[in-house]
């Protein structure tokens, strides 16, 4: 009876372990930024195509012209976007699903396009991008929907 | 003896049970007048409730457990929701986002949750017949114990990786912490949309969840213990039960739910007011649980949903109306909180008073059935 | 047995036990308070180190005491006659700070507007008490838990009062809507340092800089005699009985209700005149939920100063005071100027809980 007991209680706690260690990989929230912009690598220029739609869950999140940069969040690693590249303007446009295995430990990753599309090497398109100042920004920031309870009487010295 | 009892349970009358639900009646009078004179909608109204019931129910069903070994009001829920509350600054700092983030956390404040349930348990163990306010002034101790951690252990002894949650210093957890990334996830995920009114029904399932888990529990063996403790403690001693075991074990469930409840109503708030989230909350609960017609030794699933849904009806329309009779818009803001204080008082004052009054009485009995035997 | 208690209420055998070796009297005065007097001692003696200079610390401690102590004085009818720790303070501060706003409200000014205020104060001390002492004698037993509900009641419903009410007087409300009583008033100009311009400036005399708020002092003082003298009359000593054995005591003819009420309706109204000496030196009426700030240290100060749930003397409020005030005024500028890092509200936090956790927990002093 009381090793049954322990049994189970050792059981329930690889579970839920297991079950959390599950949760930290698929939960792991990305922020993707794409950047439609010339790459310069192993003295070679990818050039970019003039016009990047990028659909992220069949949702339109960024329309991207030469030098500019979209935005998509995404939860786990196996990212999948959708691209609707146009070359030339007023060309064809040509529509791609591609996936990529984002690197875990990047909070910010920053994908060149060009040089994604050239089909580098994970190193040369991504990027870490750190974002910077928020010192100033987040100290007072503007209320944020608030609490109910408005009108705080703490019985607390 | 017993069969006088029933008798006696029959014979309830209507005057017996106004003065039964003397409190849900009075909240339900008090809203009938408030709701036209506040000119909310009723859409609007019902669309509050709702979304109010799904982020509270919860919080306020894990005070079931304690009053059902006769333990209280456990305004040591807060314990609980401090335990919440860390585990999801450690999720948000690891950028763990979704329902994924809000599962991890629940799976992280279990120990934290174990912890604190057992350390106010054993506390409560040491101050029998006082437990409330036991229970209230260790949620004050653990709330400094908890700014010592979260404001100077965090990010110096504790690795806090983003500088978005830290203080400008470089350690110490900023007053607000975003929880955008899963703001609402649980929420959204299955929910509904009847006539505009949102309906999250995946929280709903969870509570419900909850409560088949309070049914179910109240018939184990452990709960009967439980049950048992709460009547008369030197009686289940006698029986053989382990009464100090039992009653930490209903605190720790109790904490650990709470935690649950905490993480729920944050994913719902969307963010995290790192420094206050949590130090109104029991009192709001427990004013919830009273309003439903709950007691201090007597309480059901039902009183939570009833409490629920008066209290915050109370809590949208008093403002409102406050401010439509007196022109003042603080006035509702005061009203209200006098409100909560209010029904706790007036709750544990009837509770003290029927305790005195029962136990008067089985004196008298006591004296009564000695004289018989003398003659 | 019987006996016993008995020694223990009317005397003797009371003071016998202050007389016994000092082993036990470190155990009776408790780990967590000799805790707290070191961490004093030990704050005291890094102030030279922090560049602190150590008299400016000594007058800062000595004047929150003379603030603070007639609050903590407060504490000590209820706990002799056994209704606990009260937690229903504000109910007397409510009063204290009524009688404050009329009497600035009447045209009362200077030294004057001080003595109406307690005037004023004092029916409102004696209703509110009368009212929450009966309530206590209804529900013996639960009076903590109460009491607290009680005192956030009062307050929250005050909040709305201070709006209400029609105050008139210009220094008081809101100059945009000539109604409603501002968050802070101050008090020059009406009893801003009454007690406390009586002070002994000890740099004139012998060079260092130590302040003694001789007025404020004296005026505690004269409270806690008239306690003290109050405890050792024929009424006083039956209250002491109440508390320790209400049985025995009803059995000695004493109606223990009337006494009750009287304790409670002496600490509402100590609660009434503490906050007053307070606003004075303090120079600033704070309404609305400032006074609930006020409780959970008073009733921590009595505690450290070595009362129990149902045991407190007049030594107590005053080392009590002095330890938990020397605490809160030395912790913020010893350890800032140490190790830069501001933790005296959180070290606050949990010295005044963990003290009141402490009592609460001690199995042998359990008051039913």
């Amino acid at each position: 009876m009381k090793k049954r007991t322990l049994f189970f209680r050792i059981g329930a706690i690889v579970i839920l372990l297991a079950i959390a260690a599950v949760m930290m990989v698929i939960g792991r929230g990305h922020t993707v930024y794409f950047d439609n912009k010339k790459l310069e690598y192993n003295g070679e220029t990818y050039d970019t195509p003039y016009k990047v739609c990028v659909y992220v869950n069949d949702e339109r999140v960024a329309k991207l012209y030469d030098k500019e940069r979209g935005m998509a969040t995404w939860i786990g690693q196996n990212f999948e976007m959708t691209l609707e590249i146009t070359q030339e303007k007023g060309g064809d446009e040509t529509t791609e699903t591609y996936q990529i295995t984002l690197p875990y430990n990047m909070d910010g990753i920053v994908i060149n396009l060009p040089g994604f599309l050239a089909g580098l090497d994970q190193d040369a398109y991504i990027t870490e991008f750190v974002p910077v100042a928020t010192e100033e920004t987040t100290t007072e920031e503007e209320e944020l929907p608030g609490d109910e309870f408005g009108i705080d009487i703490d019985g607390d010295i | 003896m017993s069969k006088q009892v029933k008798a006696k349970k029959k014979r309830l009358t209507f005057g017996q049970f106004l003065a039964n639900n003397s409190v849900p009646i009075m909240f339900i009078l008090f809203c009938a007048v408030c709701i036209p004179i506040s000119g909310f909608s009723p859409s609007y109204l019902l669309n509050e409730i709702v979304t109010r019931m799904g982020r509270n129910t919860f919080l306020i069903l894990c005070l079931l457990i304690p009053i059902m070994a006769g333990m209280g009001l456990n305004f040591g829920m807060t314990l609980g929701a401090m335990a919440g509350e860390i585990a999801l600054i450690f999720v948000s700092d690891w950028q763990i986002w979704g329902i994924p983030g809000v599962v991890l956390a629940m799976i992280l404040s279990i120990p934290i949750s174990i912890l604190l349930g057992a350390f106010c348990g054993g506390m409560l163990n040491r101050a029998r017949g006082r437990e409330m306010i036991t229970s209230y002034i260790i949620s004050f101790f653990i709330n400094g114990v908890y700014q010592l951690v979260v404001l100077y252990m965090m990010g110096s002894i504790i690795p806090i990786k983003h500088s978005e949650i830290k203080l400008p210093r470089g350690y110490g957890i900023r007053n607000t912490v975003s929880l955008l990334n899963m703001r609402q996830c649980i929420d959204n995920l299955l929910a509904i949309n009847v006539n505009g009114v949102k309906i999250p029904v995946l929280t709903f399932i969870l509570i419900a969840l909850l409560c088949l888990f309070i049914v179910w529990f109240r018939k184990t063996k452990l709960g009967q213990d439980m049950r048992a403790v709460g009547q008369d403690m030197e009686v289940a001693r006698d029986a053989g039960i382990k009464v100090e075991r039992t009653r930490i074990i209903s605190i720790i469930m109790s904490t650990v739910f709470a935690g649950f409840g905490m993480i729920l109503y944050l994913q719902n708030m969307g963010n995290l007011s790192t420094y206050s989230s949590h130090s109104q909350i029991g009192m709001f609960c427990i004013a919830a649980l009273l309003v439903g017609g709950a007691s201090v030794d007597r309480a059901s699933i039902g009183n939570v949903f009833v409490g629920v849904t008066l209290f915050h009806l109370m809590f949208i329309v008093a403002p409102a109306a406050g401010a439509k009779i007196t022109g003042d818009s603080m006035i509702g803001e005061y009203f209200r909180v006098f409100i909560s204080y209010g029904v706790i008082t007036v709750a544990l004052i009837m509770y003290e008073t029927k305790k005195r009054r029962n136990k008067s009485m089985a004196g008298q009995e006591l004296a009564a059935a000695q004289k018989e035997e003398a003659q | 047995m019987k006996k016993e208690q008995q020694d223990n209420i009317w005397g003797p055998a009371k003071f016998n036990r202050e007389m016994k070796s000092l082993g036990e009297l470190t155990s009776s005065f408790g780990l967590p308070r000799m805790i707290i007097t070191g961490f004093l001692v030990l704050l005291f003696l890094l102030a030279p180190v922090a560049g602190v200079d150590f008299f400016t610390q000594i007058t800062n401690v000595l004047n929150r005491f003379s603030w603070n102590a007639v609050m903590v004085l407060a504490m000590v009818p209820m706990i002799h006659s056994g209704c606990g720790l009260n937690f229903g303070l504000p109910l007397g501060l409510v009063s204290g700070l009524l009688g404050a706003t009329l009497s600035i409200q009447f045209g009362f000014t200077g030294a004057m507007s001080f003595v109406m205020a307690i005037v004023i104060a004092t029916p409102f001390a004696f209703l509110f008490g009368g009212g929450y002492g009966w309530l206590l004698n209804k529900i013996k037993g639960g009076e903590m838990m109460i009491a607290t509900y009680v005192g956030f009641s009062a307050i929250s419903f005050m909040c709305m009062m201070w709006l209400l009410l029609p105050y008139t007087s210009p220094t008081m409300v809101w100059g945009m809507a000539g109604k409603g009583l501002r968050t802070t008033i101050s008090l020059e100009g009406f009893y801003d340092k009454v007690l406390a311009k009586f002070a002994l400036d000890c740099n004139k005399i012998c060079g260092i800089n130590l302040v003694i708020p001789i007025g404020t002092i004296a005026f505690f003082a004269l409270l806690a005699f008239g306690m003290w003298a109050f405890l050792h009359t024929k009424t006083g000593t039956a209250m002491t009985a109440v508390g320790s054995n209400p049985v025995f005591a009803r059995a000695c003819g004493i109606n223990v209700d009337r006494i009750r009420l009287l304790s409670v309706i002496m600490s509402t109204w100590l609660a009434a005149v503490g906050i007053l000496v307070y606003e004075q030196g303090f120079g600033f009426i704070q309404l609305y939920t400032a006074p609930n700030n006020m409780t959970l240290p008073a009733v921590a100060a009595i505690l450290i100063g070595g009362a129990s749930v149902n045991k407190a003397s007049i030594p107590n409020v005053i080392i009590g005071t002095i330890l938990f005030q020397g605490i809160v005024t030395m912790t913020p500028t010893v350890l800032n100027s140490l190790i830069h890092m501001d933790m005296s509200e959180v070290i606050r936090m949990i010295v005044s809980n963990g003290m009141i956790l402490y009592a609460l927990t001690r199995k042998t002093e359990g008051s039913k």
